[in-house]
């Protein structure tokens, strides 16, 4: 008897399962990062603003990078529901606590896509996964430091000015 | 696609690939597909139509539908999109169904170790 399923698909009903949830959690990610970009804006934080931007549309193209893997693996994309998006925020700092929990939570559930891929000895996504942990690491440093912002500079007097000015300069470029 | 069979495909070119009391499914080689022979039909599916049939199924909430005390008929339709086939169940025929849907992705998936253990390593 033929292998039919694996014919028509390299990847498991599982691991697909699995990518689809992700394709969701990035959209909705995205869709998050937008909310907080236009709270930002409204509350004159123009550089986080901009930052904010930056990491919905970063975000967006996680989702389809996720989307094309599916198809490309002979699966079946599913274009996600995004509902529920939290639109305002109590303060400034609340808006970057937020991001980090997010990131945290996309690093949490892309180790766990990767676990399910060692059990299946499925390496050809574990491959294909090791981009966005790399990817990670960059996401969550950035949103750690815009954190620290807070601690070093402190809230008081021009100190929310100031941490809005240097978000935009946040960067990542560790060699290792 | 989803074809209905009005006589049974010859079974020779067939595999079973699972069956029970109430109905089988069949896997065709040569037409890269199953023939799933319940409700009194041979229903042919090929691979996107079979997950969706299994997807469809196992979405039906049968628990609720035990506790459910209203008058109404249980019967559920099982539509498949894009397929032109359509199965109108009673609540016991979807739990044999079910049964039938869960031993096939079973064996298939055994089907998958079998190939990857045996032949794919040997070729």
């Amino acid at each position: 008897m033929k292998d039919l399923i694996r014919i028509k698909s390299l990847i498991s009903a599982e691991v697909e399962a699995l990518l689809n949830q992700q394709v969701k959690k990035e959209a909705t990610s995205s869709s998050i990062y937008l909310a907080m970009a236009s709270w930002c804006n409204r509350n004159g934080y123009d550089f986080s603003s901009d930052y904010f931007f930056k990491q919905a549309e970063e975000e967006r193209q996680h989702q389809l990078k996720f989307y094309k893997y599916i198809l490309d693996m002979g699966g079946n994309a599913i274009s996600p529901d995004v509902t529920g998006i939290k639109q305002e925020y109590n303060s400034f700092r609340e808006v970057f606590e937020e991001a980090l929990d997010q990131e945290i939570s996309v690093t949490q559930s892309i180790k766990n896509i990767y676990a399910r891929c060692l059990k299946e000895q499925d390496f050809v996504t574990n491959e294909f996964l090791n981009w966005f942990l790399k990817e990670q690491r960059e996401e969550e440093y950035k949103a750690r430091r815009a954190l620290e912002l807070f601690e070093v500079i402190g809230e008081e007097g021009t100190g929310r000015w100031q941490i809005d000015k240097h978000v935009g300069g946040i960067k990542y470029d560790s060699e290792a | 696609m989803v074809t209905t069979l009005t006589t049974n495909p010859q079974i020779s070119t067939l595999s079973d690939v699972f069956s029970t009391q109430n109905g089988a499914v069949y896997q065709c080689d040569a037409e890269r597909c199953w023939y799933v022979d319940f409700a009194g039909k041979v229903a042919k599916f090929d691979y996107r139509c079979l997950l969706k049939l299994k997807k469809a199924v196992y979405n039906v909430d049968i628990e609720a539908k035990l506790l459910d005390s209203s008058k109404k008929p249980d019967i559920e339709i099982i539509f498949i999109c894009a397929c032109d086939h359509t199965y109108i169940l009673t609540l016991l025929q979807i739990i044999a169904l079910k049964e039938i849907l869960e031993g096939t992705f079973v064996m298939l998936q055994l089907n998958n170790i079998i190939q990857d253990r045996l032949y794919r390593v040997a070729l």
